[in-house]
């Protein structure tokens, strides 16, 4: 909503500067956005004096003025007619920036000087049309700004409304606030209206059919009127709050609009069938052409203002492109009526048209304030349309609304607020809105009536809320709250959260957050079949684009999208991770979203320098990051199984993370193919861990194991082994070997080539023996280790090389 | 004997002088002391010795010890420093060459922020709640006194699921969801992702914020006053100047937008808080009755507070971030500022 500083003094007296003002509106809930000075970029449009006119040597249709600026005399080429010497006009030196972003420069012009341009009122943005340049009384003082010399100097004020405030959607309501904040009187413009011959019940009729969607429809003509332009004025102030002047009529409806809050719409008397209104529902299907030349297909829901054949306009929101006020209109007929915010909104986002005045009827309107602007409305057209207003008012409001009371508790505001405030005062607060307070049925109560223009009091808490913005929020003081506190410790789950990111940032990964919303095709894009249930998306019903159409379901393609990325940006050794929900689809109406942490690695294992080779990571880089994570979560015993795996992974180079018979991710390299598809050329390793499950089977915190205090006893074998035989299955061996003094194992070469058969490996091993009571004796250390790897040779057919 | 004990001694002390370094120190400490060295061989003919001369040569020798030690330590230790001193004077690094570095991480800023909200909001005595993001409009708008048809619903662009589920547009189902849970008193803050139908320079369809909320009986906006300037002045620092001014949403009555000083220019205005030297930072107010009556508490026996705040927009301003996209483009060279 946009006002300006002189439109408001017309209706209050206040002695605050624009800048206070504002000041003032943002701390009483009007929030000011922006305030500008109307023609306070024009200050180099001056009035200056045409010392002589004379016809340009080398052009008919120009002159050649001698123009004096109070300072000195320039010249400037002009083609207007309308000048003559000893003229006062709007001078724009050249510098200046006109509205549309015109720009003034020196120039010649046929061969002749122009240092400036002589301005027009709609060069100036001061009028719609304008026959010839500006000229200006004779009295005013050379070289002064044209502006504040024409006392036209006044600001925009910009106020963000929040859409409990619909009686400030006018320039009078914004008063009202100013009013009670300076403790002034509102003045209202003046309704007194002067009426003609005829009756308007003679020649026109109103029959509202669903008076549920519209409960009052007033209605007055105004006959013998001329279309025409209307004057400056008003021109400029309805394009200083943002509106565009059409004709003396419309504009008066938008101009009383602006100032009253209530929409109007005047409709040519000739084209309403039958001189009838009929305000009902649209029929289902019905096509109708609106104002803007739109045409809609109706809903049975759609109010309708018809004429006896048809639809004229679209109740509260649009007029008909067929009852239009046209340049040869001779009567119209002025509607002012309320109609249900429901109603409206649901129609004007139904058919995608956001008016002016749905955004009024939607947010509810003034039912009272009808009579007051059709008058308003009704003689500003007879006067500046030189018509006569027909005697008379129709209006149909068959069920008057019965104001709204209220009981407050003025205990019950100090309570809440914290305020030390007195009833008196409460209701000096309340009144100086235009509420009415009197007493309640306590001493310390007030009966409230609330006016038609609130209607967003409704109940005792909102009438609190208005004390305490007019009492001031500054002034409310600055408490701790004294309850019982009854604070708990972090979920596991959100303990959990916070060790899985920590242990990540410690392997040296930076944490991404990518859209939860991806193209529906980025799943098919990473290799997962329609038969997996991660392809069953959740889709958005209004997506923004086709990238972001269906929650995702894995982590895995947003996060090589970032990969590629960042290879494009030059960096060249990533390691990233995102620890975000997955939305999987449960039945029709129900999805559940899993926390998945996911990371990708690729590059470099260390950081380039000047005293190390680094070299490229590989798998076991990223095994022994999850390998980490799990530990530091204390997840103990999880299997690598090679045998399941992912589409978008390496066959040979990846597995699932198992703890039992539940899947707890998979880790891997990410397959050539599926990094082709995403223009990466360098191999990427990837894990992906399920959040949910990996809560479940968490251990909670570590548990000690007593330190030796003896020596312990390292003894190293190497295993000639097939090549089939995994890493893990001689550790289970190890690990499940009733072996006595194992304190710990672990390999430490892996060697095929020279000297091993083909189809062989060689896998060395150190174990670690100790005792928490004693010394080891060579002996024990001996039988130990040689039992283990007896059993080693025994179940994996191992040889000792 | 004596004789030759005295010229030994003299032999040894210059010996140990003249040696150049530790090695040559040692062995003229063998040459002596050594098992063929030169005392031992003039020990042998101690057996020689009346029982008179003997105790006189003995002393002679165990001084001559003596003294050879206390020399040889001393020589050593002189020996010794000028090794360290050479060896300082000859070891030099390029000090200003960079150090060998680990790989190191990062955490998003946006989770920076949020444990640090968190962590003020913890000492306060909240707890941490959390809730779905596809949420059923029921918690999102209905139960928040935001009914279908209202033009409060536009104040949030919507990404709707079906008609009655959809990506929550705020972290205020959380309330919903605890309330009915939970008897007062409560104290809540509930961070997590939301989404609005929006995308341009200073929105972002996907952003995160988080809640708070506190019921309790005799809660007044007075509370909500202190608890937010309190947490505004621990995140920002204190001494910044912080004010409430009216506002409107659905769930609160009385509704304030708290504005805290501009953090980049100190309140002088400038381009960041639009000239105005005020930023705006969270929205709150006091849980409006309705909220209460549909989670089924009295609203004449309890009253409360809810405020939100977003959290990208607490980090730009912590961190001077200036661009909204950073957040979720995922720069690593963005990523790892933080």
């Amino acid at each position: 909503m946009i006002v300006t500083y002189n439109w408001l003094k017309e209706f209050v007296d206040f002695q605050d500067s624009p800048q206070q003002l504002c000041d003032r509106l943002t701390m009483v809930g009007l929030e000011v956005e922006a305030l500008e000075e109307i023609g306070g970029n024009l200050d180099s449009v001056i009035v200056a004096k045409l010392e002589s006119v004379e016809p340009h040597p080398d052009a008919d249709r120009l002159t050649v003025c001698q123009v004096n600026t109070g300072q000195e005399v320039v010249q400037v080429v002009c083609g207007a007619t309308n000048h003559k010497t000893g003229d006062l006009i709007a001078l724009a030196q050249p510098g200046s920036v006109l509205p549309g972003d015109f720009k003034i420069k020196k120039s010649k012009i046929r061969g002749q000087v122009s240092q400036g341009m002589l301005c027009s009122e709609k060069e100036l943005g001061m009028a719609a049309e304008s026959p010839g340049i500006m000229i200006l009384a004779p009295e005013l003082t050379l070289g002064e700004p044209v502006f504040s010399a024409l006392g036209l100097k006044d600001y925009q004020i910009e106020i963000g409304l929040t859409p409990n405030r619909p009686d400030c959607l006018s320039v009078v309501g914004i008063a009202r606030e100013v009013a009670a904040l300076s403790q002034q009187k509102l003045k209202l413009p003046s309704s007194e209206i002067e009426e003609g011959n005829g009756q308007i019940q003679d020649q026109a009729t109103v029959i509202v059919e669903n008076s549920e969607g519209c409960p009052r429809y007033a209605a007055r003509m105004i006959k013998d009127i001329k279309i025409g332009p209307s004057p400056d004025w008003m021109v400029r102030r309805l394009q200083a709050v943002g509106m565009r002047s059409i004709n003396n009529v419309v504009d008066v409806t938008n101009y009383v609009m602006m100032e009253l809050g209530h929409p109007l719409h005047a409709f040519d008397f000739r084209y309403l069938d039958g001189g009838k209104i009929i305000v009902k529902n649209a029929q289902q299907g019905d096509k109708f052409i609106t104002l803007d030349e739109n045409e809609h297909t109706l809903s049975a829901e759609d109010l309708m203002i018809c004429d006896g054949q048809r639809p004229v306009a679209m109740a509260g929101i649009m007029g008909g492109l067929n009852s239009e006020v046209k340049d040869d209109t001779n009567t119209v007929l002025l509607e002012a009526a309320y109609f249900k915010p429901t109603m409206i909104r649901r129609s004007s986002k139904r058919n995608g048209l956001h008016t002016e005045s749905s955004h009024r009827f939607e947010r509810g309107a003034d039912i009272d304030m009808i009579p007051v602007v059709l008058d308003r409305a009704a003689s500003l057209i007879a006067e500046l349309a030189d018509g006569q207003v027909v005697s008379g008012v129709i209006d149909c409001y068959p069920q008057p609304l019965k104001p709204i009371e209220i009981e407050l508790s003025a205990d019950k505001t100090r309570n809440l607020l914290d305020i030390d405030i007195d009833r008196n005062e409460i209701q000096r607060l309340l009144e100086s809105i235009g509420l009415k307070a009197g007493a309640g049925s306590c001493s310390d109560c007030l009966q409230v009536k609330v006016p038609s223009f609130r209607p967003d009091i409704e109940r005792e808490v909102d009438l609190i809320e208005e004390i305490a913005r007019l009492y001031g929020y500054d002034q409310i003081p600055v408490t701790m709250p004294v309850g019982a506190v009854d604070a708990k410790l972090p979920s596991l789950r959100q303990l959990l959260q916070k060790t899985l990111r920590q242990s990540m940032v410690a392997a040296g990964f930076s944490e991404a957050i990518n859209y939860s919303f991806v193209a529906t095709d980025s799943i098919s894009k990473i290799g997962i079949s329609d038969q997996d249930s991660r392809s069953t998306q959740v889709k958005i019903l209004n997506p923004l684009s086709e990238d972001q159409a269906v929650m995702r379901t894995s982590l895995v393609p947003s996060l090589l999208e970032t990969v590629a990325k960042n290879l494009n940006y030059r960096s060249s050794d990533l390691r990233l991770f995102e620890l975000r929900p997955v939305f999987l689809t449960q039945s029709s109406d129900q999805s559940v979203e899993k926390l998945s942490l996911t990371a990708v690695m690729s590059g470099q294992r260390e950081p380039e320098g000047w005293s190390q080779n680094s070299q490229a990571v590989d798998f076991y880089d990223i095994k022994g990051v999850v390998e980490a994570v799990l530990s530091n979560a204390h997840i103990e015993n999880v299997a690598f199984d090679p045998l399941v795996s992912q589409p978008y992974l390496h066959p040979g180079k990846s597995c699932q993370l198992r703890l039992g018979d539940q899947s707890l991710g998979f880790v891997g390299e990410v397959h050539p193919e599926i990094l082709h598809k995403f223009g990466i050329e360098q191999p990427v390793y990837l894990f992906e861990l399920d959040v949910e499950t990996a809560i479940s089977v968490a251990g909670q915190h570590a548990q000690f194991k007593p330190l030796s205090k003896f020596p312990d006893v390292k003894r190293d074998s190497a295993l000639l082994l097939d090549e089939s035989i995994s890493a893990e299955q001689v550790m289970d061996v190890i690990n499940q070997s009733k072996v006595r003094f194992v304190e710990s194992a672990s390999i430490f070469d892996l060697y095929t080539g020279k000297g091993v058969p083909a189809g062989k490996k060689s896998l060395a091993i150190r174990v670690c023996y100790r005792d928490l009571e004693k010394t080891l004796t060579e002996s024990e250390v001996t039988k130990s280790h040689d039992k283990l790897i007896r059993s080693l040779c025994h179940r994996l057919e191992a040889e000792i090389r | 004997m004596q004789e030759s004990l005295e010229k030994l001694q003299k032999v040894a002390l210059s010996d140990l002088h003249q040696a150049g370094d530790l090695k040559s120190l040692q062995d003229v400490r063998v040459q002596v002391l050594g098992k063929k060295g030169s005392l031992t061989e003039i020990m042998k003919g101690m057996r020689n010795l009346s029982a008179e001369e003997r105790p006189v040569i003995g002393n002679l020798v165990n001084r001559l010890k003596t003294d050879f030690e206390n020399a040889f330590n001393l020589r050593q230790q002189e020996l010794q420093q000028e090794n360290i001193a050479a060896k300082l004077t000859s070891e030099k690094l390029d000090v200003t060459l960079p150090g060998r570095r680990t790989v190191s991480g990062s955490l998003h800023p946006v989770t920076m922020v949020t444990a640090e909200v968190r962590e003020i909001f913890s000492r306060l005595g909240f707890t941490v709640a959390e809730g779905p993001e596809i949420e059923e409009d029921f918690y999102n708008f209905e139960a928040l006194n935001i009914p279908k048809d209202h033009p409060a619903r536009d104040m949030q662009d919507t990404f709707y699921i079906s008609d009655e589920r959809v990506l929550r547009t705020h972290t205020s189902p959380v309330q919903i969801r605890t309330m009915l849970k939970n008897e007062p008193p409560i104290r809540i803050i509930a961070p997590g992702t939301v989404y609005r139908r929006d995308s341009d320079l200073t929105h972002s369809p996907m952003f995160h914020q988080v809640e708070g909320f506190l019921v309790d009986e005799k809660v007044t906006f007075g509370d909500l006053k202190g608890v937010l300037t309190h947490f505004l002045n621990e995140f920002f620092g204190e001494g910044r100047s912080v004010r409430f001014r009216p506002s409107f949403f659905p769930f609160t009555e009385p509704s304030a937008e708290v504005d805290i000083e501009c953090v980049i220019c100190g309140g002088k205005g400038c381009r960041v808080c639009g000239k105005t030297g005020w930023l705006e930072i969270l929205g709150c107010g006091m849980i409006d009755p309705a909220v209460f009556e549909s989670v089924h508490y009295d609203p004449d026996k309890f009253s409360g507070f809810a405020f939100g705040m977003g959290l990208e927009r607490m980090a730009m301003l912590k961190y001077g971030v200036n661009d909204l996209r950073l957040f979720f483009e995922n720069d690593l060279r963005f990523l790892k500022q933080f």
